[in-house]
């Protein structure tokens, strides 16, 4: 090669990676717009026709159709308006409960020498496969009218219907959820804080109430607040055991599906919407707070717990754990037995779905899962990665959209949708795509939330290594990002993979004669009385989350993670 | 594990592909309010006769399936609505979102059960039954009742269970047959001064829930949850059939029932489909099979079904189906304020 020949290839490939570096410039705005952009369409423009509908008559938008009639019908017709209260009542009841209960689970988990801790982690986390209205359904077969305990062992005409089932539910559905929080917390704090007011003298109540608890405070009010929107927002447990107890989350499905008032029914939804932002932003600012106290914190070894301490805390344990096991067994055992409580010989027959649905429903459910999964994994770890490391300037707008998701309650954006997109255009309403926008959509922030602490974790100096050394945005992220946080992308995946295998709330106003889903199957047996087969489907979506969870821990083990974390992250 | 990720997409867009194109048949979207034991059954035979077709069906309530078909107006999902309830039906005609459509053999039903101009077909009747538990009436020692005033009984407090006539056609048929039943003059007033609101008034004292479902009530008595369901005749064989201990009693009143109707939406997509399903469901060999579960069907001269009572012996109310459609959303308003606290 001559020496001219040698300068023009220089010279072509310098030009050719010049013009790369400029394509380069334009790849994260690129990517931060588009990403930006699907959150504005999929999430802020079914809202804004919710708003529209409730604020404007006959949703036509202008200043002279602007109405708040829809709000004075609301707030003037009782059993509306009761709706309401009771939606407080059973969340506040709910979000005490469950702290109170939490904290000092995770108290145990973290600040006592108890054996099986592994046990109890696993087993507070068990609500997580299933939908939230297992525990609706193993409280009716175990309290119900004619339940095991009430009618059969105690004989008593009590039942558990009602605002008494929803906040026994909702308690059990939110343990794992307020668990993770507090149990990070209490991890994080510094225990030798503790340690050196009990050597000055404090008793240990002094201790606890000086010391724990102020330390932890910013966890437990995040929790609480989690716990409020958790339950405030379910669907799933109250259609079931509410019986004529109407909630917000009902009302809003009764007045749309049963008197026709679209318009009221996003009313309520706006309605429904004030409370759980509200806890949402007290949950964003606080939680903020305590990433702050986490970071650097020691962890010394825990000393050894008094015995009487540890037999009480066992026993406390154990007993919540019992009531999580009790739930799952009932459902699954249920499945099998003929006629509960009557005759308890095992039988199939519950898994013959009498209903169109059937398996059919379980297979589309899964493949659904999936795409949900690839998707939502891949698509919050791209916008992480550009959030995180690159940090485009839209930064904080973008950061603000990708949280918001966990505030607006599913039913709510399933109406959206509903208002929103059924328009002959849109034409991927009525088909699987439209599930599957919405529950990435409606699962966002958690998952975008681990992406970044993932991220975090990655030493940026091998990222700058990669672009010094002449990779590109798209070379880095495949070859360096992609495959380091390979685990946190798995685990993503399957927390997406089990919220759409389980999700209700969300997905209810969307299935279709085409899309049938298990989850919304079991509300359609149970409300056809079919509860025996209701059970079948509910032990069928848990034994394929599991599995996946299986999955899991196997691909976790194998690239040299502690499995055990995994769960508790999702 | 790039490989894994790989094959996860691959994997996911091969049964979305798969799922979402389906098969080259010609594909019927099918909304029914039929309960889904027998509409699984009915499907069945009708995919089986009718092979070139893809029939997609979703069960909903009845007021579920109202709501869908006016959430989908502009972009209508479905072609066809299956075995739904002539008072919803009504409202839905007015509204314009049908199109007429005599199906093959539509001179065969009697006058009574069609739309003259060809919007709705109907092919049963199912009447309103009270299904009582016998063990539970034994253990409580609770009489059997022979129709709705017995129901006022201050023995059966807490121990009756009802439909929501929001929710479920079947209470709105048993609300709506006590509104022509109770007042005689009930034309000539405003809903809300309705005689049969003081009667039901009565009835709540006793109510033990008013549930979402119409056949729930009958099948939670079954369970012995309660000890009288106020739900619908069907629903009451097959329980019987399953070994439970329940009864069945048609009102002395008469029994409130409804017409379950046909109709093709208009704006179907896929028209020509929705059709050949619409002429299978009111044929001859269709009506046997609804004649399996139903009350009555409304091909002349198939019996229903033998654990159930024949028509000609039952008493029926007198149905007002122009007036309680007319009046549908005032009587539930009513029915609301009364009864849900």
């Amino acid at each position: 090669m001559s020496d001219a020949a040698r300068a023009n290839a220089l010279t072509t490939s310098y030009e050719v990676s010049a013009l790369r570096m400029e394509i380069d410039k334009f790849i994260v705005p690129a990517v931060t717009l588009v990403i930006g952009l699907l959150l504005c369409f999929f999430m802020l423009f079914p809202l804004s026709s919710i708003l529209q509908l409730s604020f404007f008559k006959d949703g036509q938008f202008g200043l002279a159709n602007f109405t708040l009639a829809n709000f004075q019908k609301y707030f003037t017709t009782s059993y509306t308006l009761n709706a309401l209260w009771h939606s407080l009542y059973v969340s506040f009841a709910t979000t005490i409960i469950v702290t109170i209960i939490i904290f000092f689970f995770a108290y145990a988990m973290t600040r006592t020498t108890i054996r099986g801790k592994p046990f109890f982690r696993n087993v507070i986390m068990m609500p997580l496969v299933a939908p939230s209205i297992v525990q609706a359904l193993a409280l009716i077969y175990l309290f119900g009218r004619n339940g095991l305990i009430t009618a059969h062992l105690l004989q008593t005409g009590w039942n558990i219907y009602g605002a008494t089932g929803i906040i026994v539910s909702e308690v059990l559905y939110c343990l794992p959820h307020a668990f993770v929080i507090l149990y990070t917390t209490l991890s994080a704090v510094d225990i030798r804080l503790d340690e050196a007011a009990e050597s000055l003298g404090a008793s240990p109540f002094k201790v606890f109430t000086r010391i724990t608890i102020p330390s932890a405070k910013y966890g437990i009010f995040s929790a609480a607040a989690l716990t409020f929107n958790l339950t405030i927002t379910d669907f799933g447990n109250p259609v079931v055991i509410g019986a004529d107890y109407n909630v917000l989350a009902t009302e809003i499905y009764s007045q749309v599906t049963n008197l026709y008032r679209f318009d009221l029914g996003a009313t309520i939804s706006i309605i429904l919407l004030v409370p759980s932002l509200m806890a949402f932003m007290l949950n964003y600012y606080i939680s903020r707070k305590t990433f702050a106290m986490i970071s650097g914190a020691a962890q010394p070894v825990i000393p050894p717990s008094r015995p009487l301490k540890k037999i009480g805390y066992s026993l406390y344990c154990g007993l919540i754990a019992f009531c999580i096991i009790l739930i799952f067994a009932t459902v699954i055992i249920g499945s099998f037995v003929k006629i509960w409580p009557y005759d308890w010989s095992l039988t199939f027959g519950h898994y013959r779905f009498p209903s169109i649905g059937g398996y059919a429903a379980i297979w589309t459910s899964v493949w659904v899962s999936l795409i949900v999964g690839i998707c939502g994994a891949f698509i919050t770890l791209v916008a992480g990665y550009v959030m995180e490391t690159r940090k485009p300037f839209f930064k904080q707008g973008l950061y603000l959209l990708a949280v918001m998701p966990a505030a607006i309650p599913g039913l709510v954006m399933g109406l959206g949708y509903i208002l929103a997109f059924n328009k002959p255009y849109y034409i991927f309403y009525g088909t699987p795509w439209i599930i599957v926008i919405n529950i990435v959509i409606c699962n966002f922030t958690l998952g975008i939330l681990s992406s970044i602490s993932n991220l975090r974790n990655i030493d940026p100096s091998i990222e700058e290594a990669s672009i010094s050394l002449g990779g590109d945005t798209l070379r880095t992220f495949f070859k360096i990002i992609f495959p380091l946080s390979r685990v946190a992308f798995f685990q993503n995946f399957v927390y997406f993979f089990m919220r759409s295998m389980t999700t209700i709330s969300a997905v209810v106003f969307l299935v279709s004669a085409t899309v049938h889903l298990a989850a919304i199957e079991i509300i359609m047996l149970d409300n056809d009385g079919w509860t025996a087969s209701a059970n079948a489907m509910c032990t069928c979506i848990i034994v394929i989350v599991l599995f996946m969870l299986g999955i899991l821990q196997v691909v976790a083990k194998k690239t040299g993670r502690g499995a055990e974390g995994s769960m508790a992250e999702v | 594990m790039k490989k894994l990720g790989l094959v996860l997409v691959c994997v996911a867009v091969a049964l979305g592909v798969t799922a979402g194109f389906g098969f080259a048949k010609e594909r019927v979207v099918v909304y029914t309010s039929l309960e889904n034991e027998e509409a699984v059954e009915y499907l069945a035979t009708a995919k089986k006769e009718l092979p070139d077709l893809d029939i997609q069906a979703i069960r909903l309530s009845t007021g579920e399936l109202g709501a869908r078909m006016l959430a989908e107006k502009e972009n209508p999902q479905a072609d066809c609505i299956y075995g739904w309830a002539v008072t919803n039906m009504a409202e839905f005609v007015t509204k314009g979102m049908l199109t007429p459509y005599k199906p093959q053999g539509w001179e065969k039903i009697p006058a009574q059960f069609k739309d003259p101009d060809g919007y709705w077909t109907a092919i049963d009747l199912y009447a309103a039954a009270l299904v009582p538990n016998t063990e539970v009436l034994k253990a409580k020692n609770l009489p059997m009742p022979k129709g709705w005033k017995d129901l006022l009984n201050p023995a059966y407090k807490g121990m009756l269970i009802m439909p929501n006539p929001a929710s479920s056609g079947t209470g709105f048929l048993q609300v709506a047959s006590l509104l022509v039943l109770l007042d005689p003059d009930y034309k000539n007033k405003p809903v809300e001064e309705n005689k049969a609101w003081d009667f039901l008034k009565e009835l709540d004292k006793n109510m033990g829930q008013y549930i979402k479902s119409g056949s729930k009530p009958a099948k939670l008595t079954a369970a012995g949850e309660y000890a009288v369901g106020c739900s619908f005749a069907f629903v009451y064989s097959s329980l019987k059939k399953q070994g439970f201990p329940v009864a069945l009693v048609m009102p002395e009143e008469g029994a409130g029932y409804e017409l379950e109707t046909n109709a093709l939406l208009a704006g179907a997509k896929n028209e020509a489909a929705a059709k050949k399903f619409l002429d299978w469901a009111i044929s001859q060999g269709a009506m046997k099979q609804y004649a399996k579960f139903k009350l009555g069907v409304t091909y002349p001269g198939i019996p229903g079904p033998e654990d159930l009572p024949p028509l000609e012996s039952i008493k029926l109310a007198p149905m007002d189906f122009p007036w309680q459609s007319e009046n549908r959303s005032k009587i539930l308003e009513v029915w609301q304020s009364h009864f849900l606290k």
